[in-house]
């Protein structure tokens, strides 16, 4: 529903999604450590290539990063 | 110490472990609060809050009213001076116009009057005048007769004779005297 | 573990550490009755009592307490409630007001002379009201936007290439629902913690330096620890209060969430 929430929209709702998007980023980033670097941590368990886990955090910081700013950015 | 009594240590000192009973009572301490705080006294300060911006609302209204309805007042006041001053004005010009023809009338009267005196005064003079003439003309004829008689040495006895005569000579003098003048 | 440091160091400076927050009951045999849970008792009275005798009789014309707690009110309504809410503030400010109040007396035990100690130091009591919060967000977002709806609208917000939500679905589950009430709770937890170990550090050292091992060379080192020690007590105070606005403000932002489906 992004054309009725674009009606919607008053000045303070800009405020808001600052603070959303400022206090959002944390935990998304933290989600994206914990997901893709377990991941990637069991990946390295099983397949014994160490390289898996630090790509697997990579994966996940780079798409909290962009999740964050397909949310809110722009 | 054993490992396992380390772990166990350790894992009862943990910070990021919570205790049981501080969650209890953690959790009562909240509910009270929120019942006390939250449920009874703040729809209180809400309701106060919104009376007082009633109350703010209601002194402004109530001082615009108050000022308009000052503001009529002195455009009342105005008014009512414009139409005193108006009308004092007015007063004065009438005042004047009814002086002007008092002063009129007046004037009127008193040379109604003066003409009236001065006719009295001449038609007193023509009556003494005609009072004097007709004494004067007797007198007259009396001093003619009188000279006569003397000049002619004798006596008119004859009065209607004698009055003929004195007219006669009276009309005679008239008509020299119309004459001369 | 403790009685062991006590008994392995007379003369050697041993720096506080997490032992600090393992405080014995205050009578003992009952284990719960501890200074945290007293403390946190004391807390929700204090501000049951200062409420109350601000707000039992409000007049329309602010005058004492009142006026001191109309500042808070007015705090918690314009910076946390209306930013977050909009028109529906006014029905949440009881909550966020009692989160308010309570997180930052918690945490202004901490600097109160003798009791000394900062409640939400100890994770039980952020847990309380984060779970509180995260429970009433759940409950909210399955009432106003549908119990699928509510799910949808969070793993799948609109604008997003569609391939992209196979990664991003489980990133945003994990997001709201585990990762962010977690740090809702430690935030607070830690920096409580983190002050009080600080706090505790340097005093700790003032008092080695100047009273129990008092030398030429270690008095320098006890005064400056003893002015750091009012300095961090001025940080701490106003730390205590951010973290207080802070953990409300979430509450609010994770509330204002869930009535309305984000965009």
């Amino acid at each position: 529903m992004p054309a009725m929430s674009e009606q919607e929209r008053r000045p303070e709702d800009d405020g808001r999604d600052f603070a959303d998007a400022a206090w959002s980023i944390p935990s998304y980033i933290l989600s994206g450590i914990i997901l893709y670097g377990g991941a990637g941590w069991l990946l390295t368990r099983w397949t014994g290539v160490a390289v898996f886990t630090p790509i697997g955090v990579i994966i996940g910081v780079v798409l909290a990063i962009y999740l964050v700013y397909r949310k809110y950015g722009r | 110490m054993t490992i396992a009594a380390n772990l166990l240590a350790a894992e009862e000192s943990s910070p990021l472990l919570p205790h049981m009973y501080e969650l209890v009572v953690g959790g009562f301490a909240f509910l009270f609060v929120v019942l006390v705080v939250g449920k009874i006294l703040t729809p209180r300060i809400q309701q106060t809050l919104n009376e007082r911006t009633e109350a703010i609302e209601g002194g402004i209204q109530k001082a615009q009213d108050a000022q308009a309805e000052a503001k009529a007042l002195l455009a009342q006041y105005k008014e009512q001076l414009a139409e005193a001053r108006h009308e004092a004005s007015r007063l004065r010009e009438e005042a004047r116009e009814q002086g002007a023809q008092i002063k009129a009338e007046l004037r009127e009267e008193a040379q109604a009057e003066a003409r009236r005196l001065i006719e009295a005064a001449h038609a007193q003079i023509e009556a003494d005048r005609q009072q004097a003439f007709a004494q004067l003309r007797a007198e007259l004829g009396r001093l003619s007769i009188d000279l006569a008689g003397r000049i002619v040495g004798e006596s008119l006895e004859d009065e209607a004779r004698q009055r003929r005569t004195v007219d006669r000579f009276l009309e005679e003098l008239e008509s020299s005297n119309a004459a001369v003048r | 573990m403790k009685a062991l440091t006590v008994l392995a160091a007379p003369e050697e400076f041993k720096a506080p550490g997490p032992e600090l927050f393992d405080i014995p009951p205050v009578v003992s045999g009952v284990a719960w009755l501890t200074k945290p849970v007293l403390l946190a008792l004391l807390s929700s009275l204090v501000v049951v009592v200062f409420c109350w005798s601000a707000f039992s009789k409000p007049k329309l014309v602010p005058r004492g307490v009142q006026n001191v707690a109309e500042y808070g009110y007015m705090f918690v309504r314009d910076q946390v409630a209306r930013p977050f809410l909009g028109k529906d503030a006014d029905r949440w400010m009881g909550l966020l007001l009692s989160i308010f109040f309570l997180v930052w007396v918690w945490n202004l035990m901490g600097v109160v002379p003798f009791l000394q100690f900062p409640v939400a130091s100890h994770i039980a009591f952020p847990i309380v009201l984060a779970g509180t919060i995260y429970l009433l967000k759940i409950y909210l977002g399955m009432k106003h936007q549908g119990p699928i709806g509510y799910f949808k609208n969070m793993m799948f917000p609109p604008g997003l290439p569609k391939p992209v939500y196979i990664l991003m679905a489980p990133l945003e589950l994990l997001s709201n629902l585990v990762v962010a009430p977690f740090t809702h709770a430690v935030r607070l937890f830690a920096n409580m913690f983190a002050g009080h170990l600080i706090l505790a550090f340097f005093s700790a050292v003032g008092f080695w330096f100047l009273f129990e091992q008092l030398s030429p060379l270690g008095a320098p080192v006890g005064v400056i620890s003893v002015v750091m020690t009012i300095a961090m007590t001025g940080l701490e105070l106003f730390i205590q209060f951010l973290q207080a606005f802070l953990f409300a403000m979430l509450a609010a932002m994770y509330i204002g969430g869930s009535l309305h489906a984000e965009h």
